[in-house]
């Protein structure tokens, strides 16, 4: 169990000693019920702190933005980043540590466990509540949550019936790295980690066909996916025609390598390579955080285009995605028994 | 506005049958960025290339693509052509219309079209290609040669010969390798040692030759032209300048331990001469078998050494040395005792392999020259040789043939009839392959003036009665079971590559194949170099072979590697990997999946090494960013080609 | 009678193995139908996702990748990494609903001359009775 007082006392210590330049957690929101990313510098701010299953966004985008910054300052504060993390969030930061883009001591990494449960699907949650406003939601023990009402009631509901996707498939849901823990590290045993891919995976070529056309025809490509994404740290994403990485050092030559591989219009055609070009560049690095399709305004179920990467990645090449940041990179690897059955 | 020449050929009929070529001309002349277009009927021609040249100056234009045959046969024919009307050579692409249009293809129409979308496709890569410059390396114009056998000797002598300085590294106390423990060599039977050590004097007092024996290649690191090589020197604790081979050190050495010249058939010292003729003459104390240098166990050989030779403190030392190619000719050894326990090998002591039996005919070996049996010392009267031992046997042992069996069994066979009278000896063999001058004529001889029974079969069981090494199988051609009471049985050992073969390639970089041996190049034009550009293949450590093959593949080496050490400069193609700074995260997957090392993070940004890049743009399709690219083959340019190629 | 449907194939031939391969179907004279327009690559491990998707894209009606068997990659390893990455496209292009037959992977050698030929007349021939690829092509 995660105790929060004790989680407390360690943000503040760590901010109280300055061995930190900030630190990332979560309070509760202003409006809605997912909590809010919370950046805390003084150890006033704390006090602010929340650790409940709202808790769903992945902070770890926040290093990104973060190093990015500390590139464009001329004398940067170089302390780490205080950050807490969930098991697949803190997965997320190994990718990061196996493709360098942060160091491991550019972080303070307070791992928290899930509490043999998960996060809370906020639609999830609306429903069985049949529209009933949701003023807090708690953890109540291994696998149950406790939901207080906004009038103040208060219901047990399984939390099997309201957790997020993510979570119903999560492989680890306790920190693989991390400075320190709260709570339990106990592995959890999903039942099937890719039950939503073999979902699609069980139809035909045209149900498969149909269902994807469905979701990619809404995708209006605010992409919103591949801004919350930890994994999209691209300065420029190569499929996006309209955002180039333009600085003063950019030359002529460089501008004119540009290259438009799709149309700026959010046709069903340039909507499914944007997507496409997505999952093969998170192939190996989605740790299915969910958040791309959490944030996703027209309800695509991106985490099943993206999952399948990581299915794959498993089932064809033994690779596990973010376990260990010493490894090569899926793509950058290869075993002299890859399969090949599919090459004549 | 760029102004591209667009050239198509006929190639007499071989084009024009199939493709109208007035009408490709005419559809690319009206293509944007093509200034001048037209059709030629042999454009390889004299004349067919001044049209290239007139036409560049008399319509100004900046680039040329021609539409022809393959690239690999014309491409630097009309890039010399566009060089000598003043335009840079890597403005000039073919576009193959011959290999994969108009000869693969029967209906006109459609291959028009198809040569048509193939020219277009080429225009639109011309149309974004750099100028560019080969790159030049300068030549270290000294060589490296891993390994002091036969092969290595040979190109060493070839390189100094030609006037280039040799390292020539032998990691064993001296060179001579396989071919000085042999008796005599077929099919001429000329005694190996003679021919031998006059090449060994020649190397060791050659100006031009470095002989580093004892030695280890400890690291390899540089290209083509420009190797760094360090190379580990192990003690022998012997100064070679004093010893003066009187053999008392030897004789109060208290150790003896198997020697490996001999086989293990005799036995030699802690401190030791390899043989009598060992280049460099001098002993060596085998520190792992000596009771103790530090502190000093015995010293009896420090003691009586007159001379004063013997030096327990000698270290081992690194040395650097800077070469431009590198040749490895780390030749063979027999496949393993313990895969052949069916026959009793490493079981019975009369059981033996041919290079044991090698020494038992040779006149400086255990025995002289008579053959005995290693147990009783008796002569043997009846001896069994068996072929393929570990060869062509893909299901327990080796797949391959090891190619020189056939012949040194035939051999062996006919020396012990020529050295034992009375006695006789059998083959089993599976075939017999004797290709090669003069080799088919002896094995006749063995069977004809010989008597040398060749029984064609396998042996399917081996087992020691009554003093008598007894073998049982079968005679396939008359279908009888064969039992042949045996005084001794010889087996005729796959060939592999030396012990410590893989960690060796792994520091040279260069690549073996399933066996194990050396990877050439191209099994048919490139049978002497390595993938590796400057590094070359010698011997028997890149396939089983026999002593010409490996004489001749050696000089072939020796031969190569002068084409680089002769340059003062070399030229590498420009279309290397080139990294967009703005774009580049350091990820270093590039780096992971580079094969030549090219690539390496500085201040957390790819940095390629321009002279070690080939060019292959695995690194360009594994960055998430599109943060590298090759030049001149550039992701714009290939999304262009894909575009032209569907017509679009 | 309407035309028969005459698919748009994209080839990317590695230089080394599969384009020689295809030369040397050229110079054997074997025949094979013209659909295809190679367009060769320095090695099968230069081919990027990105190609392939945009040759889709683009209006392919099939894409083919070919380079040099297994060890025998001139650039060492490059045709392993291909292995690796295509495999991962081919998922996923089945993934979403595109008929697995349109998109192959080949390992032809210098000389193939004659396998190079059968993969492009099966591939056309697969392709054909599977009409036009509409799915990803952009629309005009």
């Amino acid at each position: 169990m995660v105790n929060l007082e004790e989680l407390k006392s360690e943000i503040k210590r760590v901010l109280g000693e300055g061995k930190v330049k900030y630190f990332i957690g979560y309070r509760r929101s202003t409006g809605g019920l997912p909590a809010a990313p919370f950046f805390m510098k003084e150890t006033e701010d704390v006090e602010r702190l929340i650790w409940d299953p709202t808790c769903i966004a992945n902070l770890t985008r926040f290093l990104d933005d973060e190093k990015k910054r500390k590139a464009r300052q001329k004398e940067p504060d170089t302390r780490p980043i205080g950050i807490i993390v969930k098991g697949c969030d803190s997965r997320a930061i190994n990718v990061l540590l196996q493709e360098e883009f942060i160091k491991r001591e550019d972080v303070y990494i307070v791992g928290v466990s899930c509490e043999h449960s998960g996060m809370v699907d906020e639609k999830k949650l609306a429903a069985k509540m049949k529209g009933k406003a949701v003023a807090q939601v708690d953890f109540a023990g291994k696998d149950n949550f406790a939901v207080t009402a906004a009038d103040g009631e208060k219901t047990g509901i399984p939390a099997a019936e309201v957790l997020a996707g993510r979570c119903v498939e999560c492989k680890v849901d306790y920190p693989v790295v991390r400075d320190v823990t709260f709570g339990e590290e106990l592995a959890r045993s999903p039942g099937n980690a890719f039950k939503s891919v073999e979902k699609i995976e069980a139809m035909s070529v045209a149900e498969r066909w149909d269902f994807w056309k469905e979701q990619f025809d809404k995708c209006i490509r605010c992409y919103a996916c591949r801004s919350v994404c930890p994994m999209c740290y691209c300065d420029e994403c190569v499929v996006d025609t309209i955002n180039f990485a333009v600085t003063a050092q950019t030359g002529a030559k460089e501008k004119a390598q540009k290259i438009k591989w799709i149309e700026k219009s959010p046709a069903t055609s340039e909507n499914f390579f944007y997507h496409m070009v997505r999952a093969m560049h998170l192939a190996g690095r989605c740790v299915d955080c969910g958040e791309c399709e959490r944030v996703c305004p027209v309800d695509i179920p991106l985490r099943f285009l993206n999952k399948k990467m990581e299915k794959e990645a498993k089932e064809l090449f033994d690779y596990d995605v973010g376990m260990n940041p010493e490894l090569p990179s899926l793509v950058s690897s290869f075993r002299d028994e890859d399969a090949e059955d599919f090459i004549r | 506005m760029k102004r591209t020449g667009v050239f198509i050929c006929h190639c007499g009929i071989n084009i024009a049958r199939t493709v109208d070529v007035k009408k490709v001309a005419e559809e690319l002349a009206n293509y944007p960025g093509v200034a001048h277009s037209e059709d030629y009927i042999y454009m390889c021609s004299d004349p067919g290339q001044n049209k290239i040249i007139d036409a560049i100056k008399e319509n100004n234009l900046d680039r040329v693509v021609v539409s022809c045959c393959s690239p690999t046969l014309h491409e630097t024919t009309f890039r010399n052509a566009c060089k000598a009307a003043g335009l840079n050579q890597y403005l000039c692409e073919i576009g193959n219309i011959r290999e994969q249009c108009s000869w693969v293809h029967e209906d006109r129409e459609k291959a028009t079209e198809k040569a048509i979308k193939i020219t277009k496709s080429t225009v639109q890569r011309l149309l974004r290609n750099e100028a560019l410059e080969p790159i030049s390396v300068p030549v270290t114009r000294r060589s490296l040669v891993i390994g002091g056998g036969i092969a290595g000797i040979q190109s060493a002598l070839d390189l100094a010969n030609s006037g280039y300085e040799v390292v020539l590294v032998e990691r064993s106390p001296s060179i001579g390798g396989h071919m000085i423990q042999l008796s005599e060599t077929f099919p001429t039977l000329d005694c190996s040692q003679c021919i031998l050590t006059p090449k060994m004097v020649e190397a060791s007092k050659h100006p031009n030759i470095k002989l580093m024996t004892y030695s280890e290649v400890e690291d390899v690191s540089g290209y083509v032209g420009n190797f760094k090589v360090k190379i580990r020197k192990k003690p022998t604790y012997v100064d070679p300048n004093k010893c003066v081979l009187c053999d008392e050190c030897s004789k109060v050495c208290p150790v003896v331990v198997p020697d490996e010249f001999d086989l293990g058939l005799t036995g030699r010292n802690a401190i030791y001469i390899p043989f009598p003729q060992a280049i460099p003459a001098t002993y060596t104390l085998d520190s792992k078998n000596c009771p103790g240098l530090v502190p000093i166990a015995c010293g009896k050989c420090a003691d009586v050494c007159e001379a004063g030779a013997i030096d327990f403190d000698m270290k081992e030392e690194i040395i650097e040395e800077e070469v431009g190619t590198i040749i490895t000719a780390t030749g063979f050894d027999l496949y393993g005792k313990e895969n052949m326990a069916e026959y009793g090998y490493g079981k019975y002591a009369d059981v033996l392999d041919g290079l044991q039996f090698e020494r038992l005919l040779s006149a400086s070996g255990p025995t002289g020259g008579k053959v005995l049996r290693p147990s009783d010392h008796k002569v043997p009267k009846e001896v069994v040789f068996i072929q393929c031992s570990g060869s062509r046997d893909p299901e327990m042992h080796c797949a391959y043939c090891s190619k020189i069996c056939c012949m040194y069994t035939a051999k062996h066979a006919m020396l012990y009839q020529h050295n034992v009278h009375g006695g006789q000896s059998y083959v089993f063999y599976i075939d017999i392959r004797s290709g090669g001058k003069g080799y088919e004529e002896f094995v006749q001889r063995a069977v004809e003036d010989d008597g040398v029974v060749y029984l064609r079969g396998k042996v399917s069981k081996i087992f020691e009665e009554d003093n008598k090494i007894k073998v049982w199988g079968v005679d396939t051609l008359t279908g009888k079971n064969i039992e042949i009471d045996a005084d001794m049985v010889v087996l005729a050992m796959a060939m592999r590559p030396s012990d410590g073969m893989s960690e060796l390639t792994k520091k040279l970089k260069i690549a073996v194949d399933k066996d194990g041996f050396l990877s050439e190049a191209h099994p048919k034009l490139k049978p002497v170099e390595s993938v590796t550009a400057g590094m070359f293949l010698a011997g028997a450590a890149q396939a089983p072979k026999d002593i010409p093959e490996a004489v001749a593949q050696a000089s072939g080496a020796a031969a190569k590697a002068i084409t680089i050490l002769s340059q003062e400069q070399l030229y590498h193609s420009p279309a290397v990997a080139e990294v967009n700074l703005n774009l580049c995260t350091g990820c270093g997957m590039c780096v992971d999946v580079c094969p030549y090392d090219a690539i390496s993070l500085e201040d957390g940004k790819a940095a390629v090494n321009d002279v070690l890049c080939e060019g292959c743009g695995t690194c360009a399709a594994t960055c998430l960013r599109a943060a590298i690219q090759t030049r001149n083959l550039t992701p714009l340019q290939v999304h262009e080609m894909i575009k032209a190629s569907l017509g679009g | 009678m309407a035309e028969e449907f005459e698919p748009k194939i994209v080839a990317f031939l590695c230089k080394w193995c599969s384009s020689a391969g295809s030369d040397l179907a050229g110079v054997s004279r074997m025949k094979y139908p013209p659909n295809v327009v190679p367009i060769t690559v320095m090695c099968s491990g230069s081919v990027s996702p990105l190609y392939i998707l945009s040759a889709f894209n683009q209006g392919a009606d099939g894409v083919l990748v070919s380079g040099c068997h297994p060890g025998d990659c001139h650039y060492i390893e490059g045709n392993y990494y291909a292995r690796r990455r295509i495999a991962l496209v081919r998922k996923l292009l089945q993934y979403v609903g595109l008929e697995p037959q349109r998109f192959q992977m080949s390992w032809v050698s210098a000389a193939e001359g004659q396998k190079y030929t059968q993969v492009i007349q099966d591939f056309v021939d697969t392709l054909k009775p599977l009409g036009a690829q509409k799915k990803l092509r952009r629309k005009k």
